[in-house]
This record gives structure tokens, C-alpha cells and sequence, in this order.
């Protein structure tokens, strides 16, 4: 089956006062359909980036892009601004990590509702109020049809993104692109918030892009999950592979950075040390080799390329670790060891 | 939503009254002469003052003075006679209200039209040399005085006294015909008024857009698939302009009391100029009518901005 | 909301205060109040322009007039409009500024050789304007003045015509008749006075009062409190100002405009004014005296009230020699000194004041030369008694140095006892002027003057209003030099010049005092007593001798004499009346 979303060496420089910013620097992935992908990583790995250039959001005269965004068959990098305009919100939507802010809040959540499908479909007012009805009852906003004539500062935190997911499924999109749609969000709610995601997708058929910092919050709902640091994919795998068997030293921070069920009360939560490096001056060899415990002299030199664990394997690593080391090191942690 | 109006209402009455109280204090117990020196004209005798006092009421005690003050101005809008020609001031304020209206409101429309405009281009094209002008230009509009302004505008374009004779000249509202004519005549004086309005509100709305636009109801505007124009002039526009709604409304306030100027320099007989005639006559009656009027009209807007603000921005709503 | 609502209580207090701080800084003359001014020409007897007839006139004022109401008015710009449209007794001519025109007057007044009884003819056949239309009679000129008496119309110079046997020492509330105005025909007046002041009594029937008010017309305005005949005044002169059938005035609206339209019942035969215009129209909100003075200037049949802005007299000179003139202001500007109190009760002091003055200083703090001649004594140029007390050149050493004489200066105080030609006494010298110019300026002029003989000076400023009524004219307030006075008459009489400011016998201690010096000098009151019962030459010699000897006792140092710039369009032969300062429109006409 065709890929709904082929992302090929996609780069995108922010040309800025104090230099280039690299935020996307050569990443390929692709979603099916109806499929969850999540793309994890810290803030200004240049998740958040490389899917709003998807949705053709950071096209500035600042801006550089390059590669291929191939949609339903359509390039999307080459399309012109009005046909991007009717590919977004229509065949991809978008949910943002603030509810509160990513509504308008001069505006009645109707309205609101009401111009996403009136934008891209000639239906009435009427047909648009009531599939806005419909939309709030779906996603669980109880008495939707008074709610609808309410302005977003009258909603729970939980609940107005619950009216972001409604809005952004208003036209029934192939694609939604949900960027830390929980982080602003506690804990309850957002499992409510990602049960919900994971309900309408089985039920719409949505393929569906995750974007998060937070390896637990794919952990429920990605089929395959893309790891990034610093504009580029390190680790790429399905889900159960990339979990049991990750093999970037950086996913393995990630991994010990979030409490899980199935390790012990006293399992000690190991922050990643260091920070994320400038955009504009990486690092020389492997972006990571400053932060990272296992680093050689041959990763400061050498810019590791993102393979195959093993021939044919879909599981992708950009390391300049030997699979064997990185499959011993592993263990290793696993088994208690802390990192030397 | 009623609640708030009447409660909004009730508080510019009493901010009516406070202003009365306060007017009359100026005006009548800490003047800088005694009204009824001012009023007897050259060397007066003590009889004669007597006498002015008693008709004035200023033998009475002060709070009955006060009282009758009140009374005559809010049951009667009487606000006395003028101490130079001892013509009731209200219908003469009456006759100029309409010329302040016309000049005040007429400028308001052409600074909002033209600020916002400049504002919204200089937003969209930030960086670009087009905002760099339109920015150079507010600004200078900004640092012209009105005052200079108007004389330039008629030493240059005026009809009758400028180098190149394109718009009507000073006093040329008098002589208008009919409300066109009288549109005709205020051109000069609405472009020199509004200049530095339009040019605030111009840098007022850049900068609000601009932050508005990086806003994240912005982004998910643009994500719903909405055309740039209705990102900017609806979603946009919505937010960056609600504020300048706010001091439009006390900008128009402020404008009665500037209108001093313009109305001086474009012969303009509105309220700004009876003002200033009783100012440079010690005309205590008058002065204290216009004032009061002025007052009124800054206290109306308020409510005004008051209430808009309300039905604008919902959270502000109780 | 909380925000607007502070901001705005903010703006109304700013917007208040503005005003009442605005309100403080009016004119600068408490006096130019006053009307009347001399010929700055050399000869009693100017040429005057003849005048095409026709045509219509615009003139632009700054502001409206005070009063149309003859029995009202007490502004110039009041006096220029009703001096168009009315006839009093006796006019000045602009072709002639020491002696009057009998205008509504038939002749010379005749005053009785014991000087309290002054007889006047009146013209037979002049008539009312519409809608009153009759002919003129003595007992018109007789309610005139009764009624000016009243509280209702407020006369405001009623001391010139209080020796009137029956009329009030001030107004009264109710209209009395005066058995002193008795009108024996309907051509004659007699006027029976209480006291031998005949000869300055003749001389005020200049004053608009004097012009006729007909009472079976005016009767139910002038019973309103205050009267409603200011719009309803009922011309009798060469113009009337449009009016409809019940005489209510509809070419005047307050603070806009006023219309002058010929008055078609006017004989020319009966007037000595040539009326060369059909119609003027008096613009008086002519707001920005800037704008409208080029508009005069580059204009057309036009006319500007006053002096224009001090930035356009030099241009005058060069660019505009035919359109303008400059007449006398008639009157003096001076720094009165508090002869009751240490350091002025000495009279060597005074002197020396005088001898260091820098009064060309002074002149330049009020403009320079343009706006007025360097004063040395106190009667003004052409002013009958001018020539009289020294002209422009003085006998007196101390006043002799326009840029002043230290030297002089010392020599006073050496006698006033100070050796070393300073002052070295513990008093200070107080001085209060105006918060705004020139009146500022001039004071810090007199201040600086006052160091120079080694004063310590106390210089306070207050609103322009209450320089006068709450300051100088207070005795009590014990004020030792008033910073921004001046006094200007009301017709070409010495006495209205000198009495009210130098005679001992005004001096009121309660307030209301125009004799700032306070100077009580017994010799100088029995002078014009004498003086106050000569006529012509003889009258005019006195009056200048007062002068003199009021000078001799040096009460006040009087530093310029004021003179008005008047402009016109090309087109417009614009004629000057010097006693009113004003252009005169029944003599100004069109090109």
C-alpha cells in the first residue's frame, strides 16, 4: 500500500540575525493510513518544525526548504500556497499543545467549529452548526448544543481540547498531525485526551502523526515511533521494537527519563545530562556526543548515518556504535548497570 | 450584561456630579479672582460688587450655591450667563456643538481608516521598505504639533492664503453650504487633526498584529486551511483591534478639549472655540459651561469604550 | 475596568484645570478695557483718504464684542460697531482727534460760566432705523442715560456721569428719572450738575451712552434683568445691523458674526461720517490672529480687528507699505511705587528708581519699538496736555537717559541718605505681575533694575486677573511695586488721565484703589481741582503742568506709551480713528 505522508530528506534553515537555525536537517519518514507514527523528542529537535512545514506553516522568505513532502500522491513542498490552504484542515488537521490559547478567544467555539468546514465545503450555516453539534458530542463535550454558543475561556482545560480535536476532525481529515496534544494537560485528563485520539482513529480511520517529548504518552498509541535530536531522526522502529530493543544511546535516555508500570518503585529516573545543542553551530561527528555517556573519538568525528540494524531490518539507528556494542549496552541497563 | 450597564451608567452619574463639584470649587471658591470683580468690569465700586454678588448668589452659603448649581445644570442644562455679554450660555454652546461633532467624529473616521490601513500593511510587510516608510512617516506625523500643522497645511494648500490653492482655507466652514460643503471645508482641518492619531494608532495596530499574529489561535487559524486575508483581517484584526477600540473611544474624549487648536487655526466656530474666546476674556460662565460639556462628553465616551469593551471581549464580560 | 475609568478621571482633571489655569492667563491689559486714543499725526487736523462709495467689507476679530447695547459697552471692539451705527452726541472725527464732531448734536456744548449747567442742541430730522423709524428727540438722549444707571443695563463708566443732579452714586436696581437732564424742547438738553465739573462733563459726551435709545421700544427689554435690548438695539446711525420686523437683531449671532447693513433712514446731510460702505460683516471668531492676518494681508476687501502678531510687523514695512497704519494707543504703561511704604515713602528714592531705569528695556519685554514710543513723563503723544508736560523730551535729569543713569541714580540716593549710593536698608521690595508675558517679562525687568541700586526684590507672579483686584488695587496687601499696570482713557480729556491715578483724594483702602502709588500730595490735589474748571489752551496747560509736577514727585515710572497696528487688503483704503484706536468703518472704504 502507498504511504498517505512520504516525508524524504526533508530540511528546513530558518535564516536568522545570528545565523543559519538547521531546525530540520535531512529527516525521511512515512505514515499509512489510519496509522499512528510518533515523533518524539526534546524541545528544538525540530519535531514540531518538520510537521507545521508538512502543513506548509513555516514557508517564510526566511525560510529554506528542501526534499520532497509527498501527500495522497501530491508534493506538497511544491504546491502553491492556495492549494496548500485547501489540503490543511481538510485532508490534514492540526491540534496544538495549549487548548487555551490555540482558540481564538474572542470568537464562540461554534464560530469556530463553523469556519473550519464552511472554509473548505459550500454547506450552509445550519448543515455547519449541526455537524459542529455532532463533532462536540463525538469527542465528549456533554450538552453540545448549548456548549456550542459558548467562548473557549467558559471550558476546562481538557475540554477545550477536546473542541480543538472536534474542530480539527470537522472535514474529516486522512491526516492528524497532533502536536504535544497533552503535555499542557494533567495527568487524568490526559489519558481521557489520548483514549479519545485513539477511539476516533480506530472508529474514523484517521492516520494520525504524534508529536510529543514524551516517550510514555506514544507508548499507548503509536504504531511506529521516530525518535529526533536536533533536526535529525537518530532511531526510527516500530513500536515494540523500540521499546524492548532500542539502540540509540539518546532513546535510551528517553526511555530512563519516564517512569514506567512495569519497572520497580525504586527503578531510579536518570535525567539526560547536558542540553540540546544550538541549531545554528552543532556539534562536529554525532550530535549527540557531547551529552552522551558512550560517546568514542570516532563519534566526534564522524556524522553518523541513520541504517538498518541488520540487513532488510525496518529498525534504523544513527550511531557510530557497533550493533553489538549498542545490543551488550542495552542489556546492560536493562540488567541495572548504570552507565560507566 | 444589563447588570453591568447600569452599574457602569450610575458611576458616570456620579462621576458627573464629582466633575460639578469639582468645576465649581475652580470656578467659584478657589478662583484665581473674584467672579464678581471679573464680571463688574473697570474699577468697580464695593456697591457695585455688592450688588453682583447678590445677583450671582455669591452672598449665599456655599453649599446652597452648589446646590442651585446642580439643579440648574441637571434639571435645566442651564450653565448662566456669559460674564462678557450676558448671553445664556446654553444655547450658544448648543450652536457650536454640532461644527466639534462634526470635526471630532470626521477626524476619528479618517485617523481609524487611515491608521488602521497603514497598520495592517506595515504588519504584513514587516522589514520590508514599505513599513520602514509607513513607520518613518507615523512617526514624523507624531512629533508635528497640530498647532503647526494646521498652519503649514494652510500656508501650503489653502484657497485663499497658500502657495498652492487646493483645499478651503481657514473660515471656510462658515461659509459652507449644506453638510457637503461643510465635509468640503473640514478636509484640511480632519487631515491636520487626525495625522497624529492616525499615525499612533497606525504604530498601535502594527504592533498588536504583529504580536497577534504570532499567537497561537492565529496558527490554528492558518491550520484550519483559512486564506491569509481572513487569517489577518478577521482573526488578526478581532484581537490587535479590540484595545484600540478602548482608546479610541478616549482619544475621541481628549480630541473635545484638543479641538482648541484646530478650531483656532481653521476658524472653525465650534465648542473648542467658544472655549478658548472665554478663556482669553475671563469669561468664568462660559468657560465653566464648555467645561462641563467637555467633561461630559470624556465621561460619555468612557461609558462608551466602557460598554463596547464589554461586548468585544467576552472574558471581561460579569 | 478599572484602568479607563482612572485614566479617564485623570483627563476630566487635566481637562478641568487646563481651563481654570488657561482662564488665569487672559489679557494682558486689565485696562485696555478702555476705549480712546490720540492722532499720532503732527497736525490737530489729518487728511483723510476719500473713499469711493460701495462695496462690501469683511472684517476678521478674534473674538466677539463686548456689548452692542450703547449703555453696555466698555471694549473698543464694542465702540468700533456702535460707533457705525449710532449717533451720539458728539463723535471723533479720524480727520481730527483733539476735538470732537458734534454728531447727534447740533454744535458746541454750552457750559455755563459756573460749570454745572451744560447745554446741548440736538439736529432736527434724524431718524431711527427700522422698525422704529421716528425722528430723534432730546428725551431719547435723557432715557439713555437714565437707564445706564440701572443695575439692568449695567453702565460701567458712570462716574463721568454722576454730577448729574439725580443720578446715583452707582447703579441702581430701579430706573430713575434725573432732575438734572431736562429736555425744555424736543432739541435741547439741558444737564443740571452738583458740582463745577462742567468742562470734563462736555467732554465725556463722547461716550456711546450718550448715543439716543427710544423708551417706548426699549422700555419692556430693558425691564429684564440682565436688559435684552444688546438684541434689540435699534440704530440710529449710517448702518444698523439686520434686524426683522420686532427689531430683534438677526445679523448678529454671539461669537460668529456681525452684519452691517446701511440704515435706511440715515441722512447723510446730518452726518459728518461718509458711510462709504454698503455692507460689513464682522467675522468674530476669526480665531488664529496668525492665519487671519494673512488672509487680510493677501486677501480681499478685507479688514483685521487689531494689532496682527508680532512676527508679521517687520514684514509690514517691507511687503505691505500701503496696508497698514499705526495710531496711538492713548494711554501709558508704568511701574507705580508705594509712596506709603519704606524704601518708596522717600521721594530721593523714587528719583533714583527713575535714573537707573532701563526703560528701553522694558519697552523691548513688550516688543520693541513697534508697539509703542519710550514714555517720559505720563500723558501720551497728541494727548491735549502733551506738549504741555515736555512732549517727548523731559527737564527732569532722572528721567532724562532712556537706558538709565547710574550715575544720576547715585546722586538720589546719596541724598536720600545712603552714602555709598546704594541702598543699604533691610527692606525688600515687593513686587507682583502676571504669570504670563509680557507683564512677566516687564517685571523681571523692573526687578533687574532695582538690584542695580543694590534692592533685595521679592518678585511674585499671579494669574493675570488677580494682579489687579486681589493685589495692586489692595492697599492692605502692602504691595511695593505693581509689575504690569497701565492706564488708558476714555476720551481726550487730561483729567480722566491724571485724577483716577494720581489724586490723593481716590486712594480707596478697602480695594478698588487705581491710584497705585497711593500718592496723597495736597498741591497736586488742589492742581486739579483748579484745573478740572479751565477750558481749551488754558485747560490743556494745567493738565500738562500736573503732569509735570506729578513727575517731580517721581510716584511711578512710566515706560511706554503704546501705540495699535492696523492692516488691511490692498483693494481697501483703510482709514485709522485714532480716539478709538480702531479702524474707522464710516471712513474706510473700497478700492
Amino acid at each position: 500500500m502507498a504511504p498517505l505522508l512520504e516525508v524524504a530528506d526533508l530540511k528546513v534553515h530558518f535564516r536568522t540575525d545570528d545565523g543559519v537555525v538547521q531546525a530540520v536537517d535531512g529527516i525521511s519518514y512515512s505514515v499509512q493510513p489510519g496509522q499512528t507514527l510518533g515523533i518524539v523528542g526534546e524541545s528544538g529537535s525540530g519535531k514540531s518544525v518538520s510537521s507545521m512545514t508538512v502543513m506548509g506553516l513555516t514557508r517564510s522568505p526566511k525560510s529554506d526548504i528542501s526534499g520532497t513532502v509527498t501527500f495522497d500522491g501530491r508534493d506538497l513542498l511544491s504546491a502553491s500556497n492556495e492549494e496548500l490552504r485547501k489540503v490543511r484542515g481538510n485532508d490534514i488537521a492540526m491540534i496544538f499543545q495549549d487548548p487555551l490559547s490555540s482558540l481564538h478567544p474572542f470568537y464562540k467555539i461554534g464560530k469556530q467549529l463553523m469556519e473550519a468546514v464552511r472554509t473548505h465545503r459550500d454547506v450552509s450555516k445550519a448543515q455547519a452548526r449541526d455537524r459542529a453539534v455532532e463533532m462536540l458530542g463525538l469527542v465528549g463535550i456533554p450538552e453540545p448544543r448549548r456548549r456550542i454558543d459558548s467562548y473557549p475561556h467558559e471550558f476546562s482545560g481538557g475540554m477545550r481540547q477536546r473542541v480543538m480535536i472536534a474542530m480539527a476532525l470537522m472535514n474529516d481529515p486522512k491526516l492528524l498531525i497532533a502536536d504535544e496534544p497533552t503535555t499542557a494537560l494533567d495527568v487524568t485528563v490526559q489519558a481521557q485526551i489520548l483514549k479519545l485520539i485513539k477511539k476516533l482513529q480506530t472508529e474514523l480511520g484517521t492516520a494520525v502523526v504524534m508529536i510529543t517529548h514524551d516517550l510514555g504518552v506514544v507508548a499507548d498509541v503509536a504504531d511506529e515511533i521516530a525518535v529526533m535530536y536536533a533536526g535529525r531522526i537518530v532511531e526510527h522502529a516500530d513500536k515494540r521494537t523500540l521499546f524492548d530493543a532500542p539502540r540509540h544511546p539518546y532513546t535510551w535516555g528517553l526511555l530512563r527519563s519516564i517512569p514506567r508500570l512495569d519497572t520497580a518503585r525504586d527503578h531510579v529516573l536518570v535525567p539526560i545530562p547536558g542540553r540540546p545543542p544550538s541549531l545554528i553551530t552543532k556539534p562536529s561527528g554525532c550530535a549527540f556526543n557531547p551529552r552522551c555517556v558512550y560517546a568514542t573519538p570516532e563519534s566526534r568525528t564522524t556524522d553518523p548515518v541513520l541504517l538498518p540494524t541488520a540487513p532488510g531490518s525496518g529498525h534504523l539507528v544513527a550511531c557510530t556504535l557497533s550493533e553489538e556494542q549498542r545490543a551488550s549496552t542495552w542489556k546492560g541497563i536493562v540488567g541495572g548497570e548504570d552507565p560507566a | 450584561m444589563a447588570f453591568y450597564i447600569v452599574k457602569r451608567l450610575l458611576w458616570t452619574v456620579v462621576l458627573m456630579v464629582l466633575i460639578s463639584a469639582i468645576t465649581f470649587l475652580l470656578f467659584y471658591v478657589l478662583p484665581t479672582a473674584d467672579p464678581a470683580a471679573l464680571r463688574a468690569g473697570r474699577s468697580p465700586s464695593p456697591e457695585t460688587l455688592a450688588l453682583i454678588r447678590e445677583q450671582l448668589g455669591l452672598d449665599r452659603p456655599l453649599i446652597e450655591q452648589f446646590w442651585s448649581f446642580l439643579r440648574d445644570l441637571f434639571l435645566h442644562f442651564d450653565l448662566g450667563n456669559s460674564f462678557v455679554n450676558n448671553e445664556p450660555v446654553r444655547p450658544t454652546l448648543l450652536d457650536r456643538i454640532p461644527a466639534t461633532l462634526f470635526l471630532v467624529f470626521g477626524a476619528a473616521i479618517v485617523w481609524v481608516v487611515v491608521g488602521v490601513t497603514i497598520g495592517i500593511v506595515s504588519a504584513v510587510f514587516r522589514g520590508t521598505i514599505w513599513d520602514r516608510i509607513l513607520m518613518g512617516g507615523a512617526l514624523l506625523a507624531i512629533s508635528a504639533p497640530v498647532y503647526w500643522l494646521g498652519l503649514i497645511g494652510l500656508f501650503l494648500f489653502s484657497e485663499d492664503i497658500g502657495k498652492f490653492g487646493l483645499l478651503p482655507g481657514s473660515g471656510a466652514y462658515q461659509d459652507a453650504d449644506g453638510v457637503l460643503g461643510q465635509a468640503h471645508a473640514l478636509v484640511m482641518p480632519w487631515i491636520v487633526l487626525s495625522a497624529a492619531f492616525a499615525a499612533v494608532y497606525a504604530r498601535l495596530l502594527r504592533a498588536n498584529l504583529l504580536e497577534t499574529l504570532s499567537e497561537d489561535y492565529i496558527r490554528t487559524a492558518r491550520a484550519k486551511g483559512l486564506s491569509e486575508r481572513r487569517v489577518v483581517l478577521q482573526h488578526g484584526l478581532r484581537s490587535a483591534g479590540t484595545p484600540i477600540v478602548t482608546v479610541l473611544g478616549l482619544d475621541i474624549g481628549i480630541l473635545f478639549g484638543g479641538a482648541i487648536l484646530t478650531e483656532t487655526v481653521f476658524n472653525i466656530p465650534g465648542v473648542g472655540r467658544y472655549a478658548f474666546e472665554a478663556i482669553s476674556r475671563g469669561d468664568l460662565a462660559t468657560i465653566q459651561g464648555t467645561t462641563v460639556f467637555l467633561a461630559l462628553g470624556v465621561a460619555l465616551m468612557s461609558l462608551l469604550v466602557d460598554i463596547i469593551y464589554a461586548f468585544l471581549d467576552p472574558r471581561v464580560r460579569y | 475596568m478599572t484602568r479607563s475609568r482612572l485614566r479617564f478621571l485623570l483627563l476630566a482633571m487635566l481637562a478641568i484645570s487646563a481651563f481654570a489655569f488657561a482662564a488665569c492667563g487672559g489679557d494682558d491689559d486689565e485696562d485696555s478695557a478702555s476705549s480712546g486714543t490720540t492722532s499720532n499725526e503732527e497736525a490737530p487736523v489729518a487728511d483723510v483718504p476719500e473713499g469711493k462709495r460701495g462695496g462690501k467689507l469683511l472684517e476678521l476679530a478674534a473674538g466677539d464684542v463686548d456689548y452692542l447695547d450703547p449703555g453696555h459697552s466698555y471694549y473698543q471692539f464694542g465702540f468700533q460697531t456702535i460707533y457705525a451705527m449710532h449717533k451720539p452726541l458728539y463723535s471723533f472725527s479720524p480727520t481730527d482727534a483733539q476735538k470732537a464732531q458734534p454728531d447727534l448734536a447740533d454744535g458746541d456744548p454750552v457750559i455755563s460760566p459756573d460749570k454745572k449747567t451744560v447745554t446741548v442742541k440736538l439736529k432736527k430730522g434724524v431718524k431711527y432705523a427700522p422698525p422704529v423709524g421716528r425722528e430723534v428727540v432730546a428725551k431719547d438722549v435723557k432715557y439713555a442715560i437714565e437707564r445706564f444707571f440701572t443695575i439692568n443695563v449695567g453702565g460701567q463708566y458712570t462716574a463721568y456721569f454722576n454730577g448729574i443732579d439725580g443720578a446715583p452714586k452707582e447703579n441702581s436696581k430701579e430706573f430713575k428719572t434725573f432732575p438734572g437732564i431736562e429736555t425744555p424742547d424736543d432739541y435741547t438738553l439741558v444737564f443740571k450738575l452738583t458740582k463745577p465739573v462742567g468742562v470734563s462733563f462736555a467732554a465725556a459726551l463722547v461716550m456711546p451712552v450718550t448715543s439716543p435709545v427710544p423708551e417706548e421700544y426699549a422700555k419692556k427689554f430693558d425691564e429684564k434683568n440682565p436688559s435684552t435690548y444688546n438684541t434689540n438695539v435699534v440704530a440710529s446711525g449710517p448702518y444698523m445691523i439686520e434686524n426683522n420686523a420686532e427689531g430683534k437683531l438677526t445679523g448678529y449671532v454671539a461669537g460668529k458674526s456681525i452684519k452691517l447693513i446701511r440704515n435706511p433712514n440715515w441722512d447723510p446731510k446730518l452726518d459728518y461720517k461718509p458711510a462709504y460702505l454698503d455692507e460689513i460683516e464682522i467675522r468674530t471668531n476669526a480665531s488664529d490672529a496668525n492665519v487671519a492676518a494673512r488672509q487680510v494681508l493677501s486677501g480681499s476687501k478685507m479688514i483685521l480687528d487689531t494689532n496682527p502678531p508680532a512676527q508679521i510687523l517687520p514684514r509690514l514695512e517691507r511687503q505691505f507699505k500701503d496696508q497698514f497704519t499705526q495710531v496711538a494707543s492713548g494711554g501709558y504703561r508704568y511701574f507705580p511705587m508705594n509712596t506709603t511704604l519704606p524704601p518708596f515713602d522717600d521721594v530721593n528714592v523714587r528719583k533714583a528708581v527713575l535714573a537707573i531705569f532701563d526703560r528701553e528695556a522694558a519697552v523691548k519685554a513688550r516688543g520693541g519699538a513697534f508697539v509703542g514710543d519710550i514714555a517720559t513723563h505720563i500723558l501720551p503723544p497728541d494727548f491735549p496736555g502733551f506738549e504741555e508736560a515736555g512732549g517727548l523730551e523731559t527737564d527732569l535729569d532722572y528721567m532724562k537717559n532712556p537706558r538709565g543713569d547710574a550715575a544720576v541714580a547715585a546722586k538720589y540716593m546719596k541724598a536720600a541718605g545712603f552714602d555709598s549710593g546704594k541702598y543699604e536698608g533691610d527692606e525688600e521690595v515687593f513686587i507682583v505681575t502676571a504669570n504670563v508675558d509680557p507683564g512677566k517679562a516687564q517685571a523681571e525687568v523692573a526687578k533687574a533694575q532695582l538690584e542695580k541700586l543694590g534692592f533685595k526684590v521679592r518678585l511674585r507672579t499671579v494669574p493675570q486677573d488677580a494682579v489687579y483686584t486681589e493685589w495692586c488695587q489692595v492697599p492692605s496687601k502692602k504691595v511695593n511695586m505693581c509689575g504690569s499696570a497701565g492706564w488708558f482713557k476714555d476720551f481726550a480729556d487730561a483729567e480722566s488721565m491724571l485724577v483716577p491715578t494720581f489724586k490723593g483724594a481716590e486712594i480707596r483702602k478697602d480695594g478698588g484703589n487705581n491710584n497705585l502709588g497711593q500718592l496723597n500730595d495736597p498741591a497736586v490735589d488742589k492742581a486739579m481741582d483748579a484745573a478740572a474748571l479751565l477750558e481749551g489752551d488754558e485747560r490743556n496747560a494745567a493738565w500738562g503742568a500736573i503732569d509735570k509736577q506729578i513727575m517731580g514727585l517721581a510716584p511711578v515710572v512710566p515706560f511706554i506709551w503704546d501705540k495699535t497696528t492696523l492692516i488691511w487688503s490692498k483693494d481697501v483704503v483703510g482709514v485709522g480713528n485714532p480716539y478709538n484706536s480702531l479702524v474707522d468703518l464710516t471712513f474706510t472704504s473700497i478700492k
